[in-house]
């Protein structure tokens, strides 16, 4: 059994090995034994059980592992375990070191350049001539194993078959064979034995699964065949992705150009980083796939990022930083808005205050500055005056707001008894319109304190202007009748008349008089 | 492949003939013939009641979720003639307006994107469709497109707010001027294109393939090419894409999805444009992926339960 796993290393280190690394006859030979090696993996256990017993020629699956060594190639191994069968057993003393020797002497490709394909075609003709020769001879006549053993050397295809439990994949067959049949094979010549080592190891006894069909089209050099397969077999496109980005890399994909433009590597990056961006934390690397597709990459990721649930602050923070680096401003405001309104709904104004200036959502600003009004006045006081006491600049981003902070800002300027300047600021905040006509009643209740001061704070012409808002307000009120029924009101105006002629009293007093006479 | 990731019971009593996802996925809205919208969480395979809204007097047949930056917000519709609005304020889902504006069963409500405000278009089988506007303050303003298709109106869909090409044009600093479009299909067979000029609605488009009812259109989402693609079913059991390349919506053509044997009742993109669903009388929800010589091929189809399947939405699923 193969584990998806498993099958996905053992596609990827064929494709680096024929694709990627594009490796040359003589070499090829080497790597794929390699390749064999590390991912037929079957025989394992059975080998560790046979050398870390007391007696290994004693063991009854010796034979196989020394079969397993030569079927992969490892003759060193197979050499050495020979060598404790030949001291166990003096009698077949000559059979053994005649096949040691020629295990020892059997050519194979180099990694080097120490010799060329031709000279390894001679040595390799003789070598395997020699063989034949001992065989014939009947040397290993009376030990089946060794015999067998020669014969496999030989490149005896039914030989090696019959050593197919051992070798447990077509594959291993076909590199086997390869090895000791033809090691300088050129790689556009493995589709043909690709093909009839598949049949041949089948056997027309069970058919090809998916796993050998992707095989078989990595072997016949149809890259694209191997990814059309293996998209088909592998339930995401995680393998397909970074298989096709790599061969993309290597400038190995003719790009083909599909119907909505793009290249089929940043077609399957597109689908890969969408797919990563149903889960929950893996999001955060679909933003990076979505950034190395150059053509799509960014539209993709503005409509996926939108769709990120903002649970909590921290990942709509998260989102924004993604958004604001790459210049991405519809999101932006999109985002914060979402989050000034779930702020808002959750009754943190300060909050919602914040994110709609982040959002530079006027609107959205005046309304959470009428709640924050609203609130001062039906409970006197303000919560989050530290966010208002620091808006700076971004308090101009709506008239309400403006009033807002300057209203905040009058009574500190109270609070720190620097009377004449909130006094003025108060003024300001009537006469030029910054405050709501809602508002003015409670400015001019505002005012009632500071006109009751032993001082005269306002001087002559301010407490006219007061006095002329006032007016205003009582005046341009269509709800007369209201106003006259309601007896807070009335009193409130009466006091405030009152409070006025009595300050233009005295600060007409005040101005009148010459200074220290 | 494609594999359902989830089935969610919903107990209701009757045909459901509708299920949305909202924005992030992470609630489902299903209503249903036994008059009631139900919302459910669907986060990590749950399925937990949030709320089971009732109000309406027939048989509910579309909802639609708002853009969560107005709140949350789920707009239903029904035979009772009525379009009702629900928010959620403090934990608790509530009627926020009801609108009655129609004289027939009202059949398909779509909110228009984000950018435009927040504006629900209905269509109703008294053959007029209804723009309905939030102005503030709890008030809505309405529009009222009389005899948009003859006999009846079966649904409505806004177009993506792009301006067509801005991927390939840079895109000025200034907010684009949005022109509003939206698509409607009727008992007329016909498809129609809605743009608004000065304030008023017009046609501006009239798509003819069908020879029977369209049951429903959708309008694909932009990803900033030149081309604007619309999908349209019927009960002519044919799937139609519609695409138009110029930027100016002049010249639409249709090419033929599929030719299904029942009627098809629905159909839905998904966020990036790429898979439409389809959803038909004859028990299966097909997904659909345009290949690379302008094919469309079937990715997959789903056999689920005993009854038609008639509503289909596309969220946050992966699927391939």
């Amino acid at each position: 059994q193969v584990s998806i796993l498993s099958a996905m290393e053992l596609i990827w280190n064929l494709c680096e090995i024929l694709f990627v690394e594009a490796a040359a006859a003589g070499p090829l030979l080497l790597r794929l034994l390699d390749w064999v090696r590390l991912h037929v993996c079957d025989v394992d256990t059975m080998v560790r059980e046979v050398l870390s017993s007391e007696n290994p020629s004693k063991h009854k699956l010796f034979w196989n592992v020394v079969d397993v060594f030569v079927l992969q190639g490892r003759m060193d191994e197979a050499r050495h375990l020979l060598s404790k069968e030949a001291t166990a057993n003096p009698t077949s003393m000559n059979m053994y070191k005649i096949l040691d020797d020629l295990m020892k002497k059997m050519p194979v490709p180099s990694l080097g350049n120490t010799q060329t394909l031709t000279e390894l075609e001679l040595k390799w003709q003789h070598w395997h001539e020699e063989c034949q020769r001992y065989l014939q001879d009947g040397t290993f006549a009376s030990n089946p194993h060794m015999e067998s053993l020669c014969k496999v050397l030989l490149g005896d295809e039914d030989a090696i078959l019959e050593k197919k439990e051992l070798m447990t994949t077509w594959y291993h067959f076909l590199v086997t064979r390869l090895l000791y049949s033809h090691p300088t094979v050129k790689p556009m010549e493995l589709r043909f034995y690709a093909q009839s080592s598949m049949d041949l190891f089948l056997g027309g006894e069970s058919s090809p699964e998916p796993l050998d069909m992707i095989l078989m089209a990595a072997f016949e050099f149809e890259m694209h065949q191997v990814i059309k397969e293996c998209s088909i077999v592998l339930s995401n496109w995680w393998f397909v992705a970074h298989l096709t980005d790599l061969l993309d890399h290597c400038k190995l994909l003719q790009s083909h150009n599909l119907y909505f433009g793009s290249n089929m590597r940043e077609f399957l990056l597109l689908e890969y980083a969408s797919g990563l961006f149903s889960h929950h934390s893996l999001w955060q690397l679909g933003v990076d796939y979505f950034d190395h597709c150059p053509e799509y990459g960014r539209v993709y990721l503005e409509l996926h990022i939108e769709r990120v649930p903002l649970n909590t602050e921290q990942k709509a923070l998260k989102v924004l930083r993604i958004c604001e680096q790459r210049q991405m401003h519809e999101q932006v405001r999109s985002i914060c808005k979402i989050m000034a309104m779930k702020a808002l709904r959750n009754n943190r104004l300060g909050s919602a205050l914040s994110w709609s200036i982040r959002a530079k959502d006027a609107a959205f600003a005046t309304l959470i500055s009428d709640r924050f009004l609203k609130d001062y006045c039906e409970r006197g006081c303000f919560s989050d005056l530290d966010l208002i006491d620091n808006l700076g600049p971004s308090m101009l981003l709506s008239d309400r707001l403006t009033f807002l902070g300057k209203y905040r800002e009058f009574h500190r300027l109270y609070g720190e008894k620097r009377f004449p300047e909130a006094a003025r600021l108060l003024l300001t905040l009537m006469t030029a319109h910054i405050a709501p006509c809602s508002f003015w009643m409670t400015l001019l209740t505002d005012a009632l304190p500071l006109l009751e001061q032993k001082e005269v704070i306002f001087s002559a012409e301010q407490t006219y202007e007061l006095m002329r808002c006032l007016e205003d307000l009582t005046a341009g009120n269509p709800d007369k009748q209201k106003f006259q029924e309601d007896d807070v009101e009335t009193t409130k105006v009466e006091m405030l008349r009152l409070a006025l002629a009595r300050n233009l009293a005295r600060v007409i007093v005040k101005e009148g008089t010459v200074e220290g006479s | 492949q494609v594999s359902v990731i989830n089935t969610v019971d919903t107990s209701h009593e009757d045909m459901i003939h509708d299920a949305q996802m909202d924005y992030y996925g992470t609630r489902l809205a299903t209503c249903s013939s036994d008059r009631s919208v139900k919302i459910f969480d669907v986060r990590n395979g749950g399925q937990i009641l949030i709320a089971d809204l009732r109000g309406h007097e027939g048989p509910v047949w579309q909802v639609a979720w708002a853009h969560p930056m107005y709140g949350n917000i789920l707009a239903s519709c029904s035979y009772d003639r009525k379009v009702i609005i629900w928010k959620e304020e403090n934990g608790t889902w509530e009627k926020t307006y009801e609108y009655t504006g129609h004289d027939s069963s009202v059949n398909s409500v779509c909110w228009a994107p984000h950018d435009y405000g927040l504006i629900l278009a209905c269509g109703s089988s008294d053959g007029a469709i209804s723009l309905l506007s939030y102005t503030g303050d709890g008030q809505w303003e309405i529009k009222k497109i009389s005899n948009a298709h003859t006999i009846g109106c079966n649904a409505v869909s806004w177009a993506p707010a792009v301006v067509p090409g801005s991927l390939i044009e840079q895109p000025s600093g200034q907010k684009p001027n949005y022109i509003k479009r939206f698509a409607s299909g009727g008992c007329d067979n016909l498809v129609k294109i809605w743009k608004e000029e000065d304030g008023q609605w017009k046609e501006e488009q009239k798509l003819e393939a069908h020879s029977d009812w369209v049951r429903d259109v959708a309008w694909a989402p932009s990803i900033g090419l030149p081309t604007s693609t619309i999908a349209s079913c019927s009960q002519d059991g044919r799937v139609f894409i519609w695409t138009c390349d110029d930027a100016s919506g002049n010249s639409w053509s249709p090419k033929l999805l599929h030719k299904f044997n029942d009627v098809v009742w629905h159909v839905s993109w998904s966020i990036t444009a790429n898979i439409l669903a389809v959803s038909g009388g004859d028990n299966k929800v097909t997904l659909w992926k345009e290949s690379v010589d302008g094919l469309w091929a079937c990715i997959s189809d789903v056999n689920k339960g005993q009854g038609g399947v008639s509503a289909v939405t596309e969220g946050q699923q992966n699927e391939q």
